[in-house]
């Protein structure tokens, strides 16, 4: 069996698990789901305020800025439900010494690790992040593009791509500190800039949001995309730029692997 | 489980939750690090505060608004409703419960033990807010000074008893983790850590002068950098301890009845 | 020809550092900023061979380096230096074709999916290791029948006892028929009569399907019912390597006489057949040198009331005690001439 067909299989067999999981807690589905939906809403007090009191924010307008809001709840809630779930379970096997198995299997690692767990019912706001984006083109009194929403796609792809690289940077820090529930709080306190224009942020801070914590990428490309505002050069760039970050992740996933099996006990 | 025996154990029960911390030093940076969200507001409300003041603030005055509201979170931080959860989860607040200190004093000593390490990360903020802003916006009044301190007592004080209290209903409901996000939520949007409370359309303002989160943090940062008078902050002060008060008595209340449900279902 | 030797390691060596924390308010604050390093010697300078189909337990007291030298056999932990061989792969580069053929068991550490049943980490474990449906079939069976796991592999994992968890655990281990377990304490926390039946089960898998088998336990019971050839280690280095009889042979060559008596007896009676290690209402327990025996047991017979009699070696524990003992004088003597 070919290595794709292989990773394949091993794919629906870890979705199947999480499925079958999935269906025990059915009663969770709906608590998580509003209260999920009751932290978007009360994200939005801030823009709505910021917004009633002035007509554009660092060259945004409502609607612009309500563009990018949607895309941050859209990738929150692919975050919620296809990658936090699984690694969070790293942290857990870390914690209670059981990450030996997941090492002993003949498999990759990273690949294990980030397929053991699927929770798409979380993943309620990708209804919220539609209805903010066509809240905006409604009241921008128009429809996006076509090139622009395919940009736009593409940028989804690299977006998530970029969400899942930092993920896995986070993660990797949890070989060297001992006690880390608060890395999902870190990772979650500094994405949460990407809820607003990059724009807002100014001098370093913006070149890091851009170019190291690539934050501008997941959310403000993508919403200037639908605007039809993305240059073709910052569209590649930004291709390039996810795959430059994935293979970073991998290399540093793997270094905290091996650190892991000589230095632990 | 006297007072007196409670007290006599105070500074070893300090001092063990310090060498805690000073352990989980990683976890704590971490955890201040964190605190991002002021510095992120800042950004956004000086980018709004551009051209021209909002209201009656100018972009000098958000930093000096901002930069308080992270060093006033490091000292008033607390997150004793995610220990109660997950002790209750895995069982292990029966080994609490037999300490011959109450479980709330050890969890507030804690919890308390944790400011000395954020203080290290607060006051070079403190400093440079400062610096950058000059002190001209500081209180001058003595008197203000003390409601200061006492608003940040105070603060701390609804913080952790509020987290009590949610902890508590794990008691009822195995984990109230999720009930704690609603009321995060509702802090950071209603309390001043995200928007002046001054800014706040009449409306929400309303609600705003009622709800206990104002004084979580909002009051203390106003105190420092809004120039308020005696009256207004002796008011408050009044209105933030009839708030302690209340949670005082509903986590006591809770806590009682949680004990006998935790009792009579063996935990 | 399938070579013969399964496992080899030379001059195995594991140093790894730790930060001490000395205690008191003071250090405390002065650890924030500095931390003493200290190198602890897990393993010092181990070598031992073990062929294929044998039956291996590895002893010692708490933190000798037992459980270390598993993990580098496993390849989860780097050796400091020395080198290790398992059916010719290097562990510790944990290719696909190495890992394939081992299989480690943890007491108290688990691999069960917790919230499903037993038979979905099969599943998953099956295709994990690429085992073929007809062989999974079969295994699966057999597992089934030697464990008599029964509907256990269809309850949620979490809904078992420690007992048939154990029991689950082991069979998820061997669904893909590994030729080399490693077993760390597998019978921790499990009650006597599951003990014996995980043993057994342990002891028919290697009879049936000549896999080599290493286990580390604190239970003698365990290595005297598993382990024809015990490798002992203390402080990370070798104390004994080679057959467990010849071990307590060595150590308390002197058997023991256990009695049962009809009534009451005088100590100088009992005395005269042999020393006396106890007396209860059980019964009495007397010691004698090994070419005594014979001697013991017909004076006892021909003197005592005696209603029942056993020659029994010494206890285990007892053996490896002395051993450890005696290993540890060896290198105090060592250090103090030095």
């Amino acid at each position: 069996m070919t290595a794709v067909a292989r990773y394949w299989r091993l794919f629906r067999v870890q979705v199947r698990s999480s499925v079958l999981l999935g269906l025990q807690y059915r009663a969770d589905f709906v608590l998580d789901g509003v209260v999920s939906l009751f932290w978007t809403l009360t994200a939005l007090v801030p823009l709505f305020t910021v917004f009633h009191l002035r007509q554009t924010v660092a060259g945004w307008t409502f609607e612009e800025a309500l563009l990018v809001t949607g895309w941050f709840t859209l990738l929150e809630a692919i975050l919620e439900g296809a990658i936090n779930p699984s690694l969070t379970a790293v942290v857990e096997h870390i914690r209670k010494g059981t990450l030996d198995f997941v090492l002993l299997k003949p498999a990759d690692a990273q690949f294990l690790v980030s397929t053991a767990r699927f929770e798409p019912w979380r993943s309620t706001n990708v209804i919220t992040a539609l209805v903010l984006w066509t809240v905006s083109f409604v009241r921008m009194g128009r429809l996006p593009s076509l090139p622009g929403s395919l940009a736009a796609a593409l940028l989804l792809v690299v977006a998530t791509s970029v969400l899942y690289s930092l993920w896995i940077l986070t993660v990797s820090a949890a070989f060297y500190v001992v006690k880390i529930d608060n890395l999902t709080n870190l990772f979650n306190s500094i994405f949460d800039a990407a809820r607003w224009p990059v724009e807002v942020f100014r001098g370093v801070i913006r070149w890091v949001f851009t170019f190291i914590i690539p934050l501008a990428l997941m959310t403000t490309f993508p919403a200037q995309a639908m605007l039809g505002r993305l240059s073709l050069p910052a569209l590649a760039w930004s291709v390039v730029g996810a795959g430059v970050f994935a293979w970073l992740a991998r290399r540093v996933w793997l270094s905290s692997i091996a650190r892991y099996t000589s230095a632990s006990s | 489980m006297s007072l007196r025996s409670t007290v006599r154990a105070l500074p070893t029960l300090f001092r063990v939750g310090f060498a805690e911390m000073v352990a989980y030093r990683a976890e704590m940076l971490v955890w201040v690090l964190a605190t991002t969200m002021p510095l992120i507001m800042l950004a956004l409300w000086s980018a709004v505060a551009h051209d021209a003041p909002v209201g009656a603030f100018d972009q000098q005055d958000f930093v000096a608004y901002f930069l308080a509201t992270f060093v006033v979170r490091q000292l008033t931080g607390a997150w004793v409703a995610w220990q109660l959860s997950f002790e209750v989860r895995t069982g292990t607040l029966a080994m609490r419960l037999l300490r011959p200190v109450h479980p709330m004093v050890s969890y507030a000593v804690e919890n308390l033990a944790a400011i000395p390490l954020r203080l290290v990360v607060a006051l070079p903020v403190a400093i440079i807010a400062l610096v950058l802003t000059g002190g001209s916006r500081l209180p001058r009044d003595p008197l203000l000074w003390v409601i200061f301190f006492l608003s940040l007592i105070g603060g701390w004080l609804i913080t952790f008893l509020a987290n009590a209290a949610i902890g508590t209903l794990a008691l009822w409901t195995g984990s109230s983790v999720k009930l704690m996000d609603v009321w995060l939520a509702m802090f950071m949007v209603f309390s001043g850590y995200l928007i002046p409370v001054e800014l706040f359309p009449p409306l929400i303002r309303g609600a705003v002068e009622v709800l206990p989160f104002r004084y979580q943090i909002g009051f203390p940062v106003e105190l420092l950098t809004r120039g308020l008078d005696r009256g207004a902050a002796l008011r408050l002060l009044l209105g933030q301890w009839i708030w302690v008060g209340l949670f005082l008595f509903g986590v006591r209340a809770l806590w009682r009845k949680g004990l006998q449900r935790f009792a009579a279902y063996g935990g | 020809m399938v070579p013969q030797t399964m496992v080899s390691v030379q001059a195995l060596r594991k140093h790894y550092t730790v930060h001490k924390r000395p205690p008191g308010l003071k250090a405390a604050l002065g650890s924030l900023f500095r931390r003493i390093p200290t190198v602890v010697k897990a393993v010092d300078g181990i070598t031992f061979e073990i062929a294929r189909g044998e039956r291996v337990g590895f002893l010692g007291p708490n933190g000798a380096g037992k459980t270390t030298t598993l993990k580098v056999l496993a390849g989860l932990l780097h050796p400091s230096s020395g080198e290790v061989r398992v059916d010719g792969h290097v562990p510790q580069r944990r290719e696909d074709a190495f890992l394939k053929k081992i299989t480690l068991v943890m007491g108290q550490k688990q691999q069960l999916l917790w919230d499903l049943p037993p038979s979905e980490t099969f599943a998953l474990n099956r295709a994990i290791y690429e085992v073929p449906e007809p062989q999974f079939r079969n295994t699966l069976a057999e597992l089934t029948e030697l464990l008599e796991l029964g509907d256990l592999v269809n309850k949620p994992t979490r809904t078992l006892s420690l007992g048939e968890r154990m029991k689950c655990e082991l069979a998820a281990s061997l669904i893909h028929r590994p030729q080399v377990l490693f077993l760390d304490e597998p019978t921790i926390g499990l009650d006597v009569s599951m003990q014996v039946v995980i043993r057994d089960f342990i002891k028919a898998y290697n009879e049936r399907t000549g896999a080599t088998l290493i286990l580390t336990s604190h239970y003698m019971d365990d290595v005297a019912a598993l382990c024809p050839r015990v490798v002992v280690i203390d402080k990370g280095q070798l104390s004994y390597d080679g057959a467990l009889d010849e071990l307590v042979r060595r150590i308390r060559p002197e058997k023991r006489l256990v009695l049962r008596l009809d009534g009451p007896v005088d100590r100088a009676a009992l005395e005269a057949v042999g020393r006396v290690v106890s007396t209860d209402a059980a019964g009495v327990v007397l010691q004698v040198a090994q070419d005594a025996v014979n001697a013991a047991v017909s004076r006892a017979l021909a003197t005592l009331p005696v209603h029942d009699l056993t020659v029994e070696n010494a206890p285990l524990e007892e053996v490896m005690s002395e051993l450890f003992a005696q290993s540890r004088a060896a290198r105090g003597e060592v250090e103090d001439a030095a």
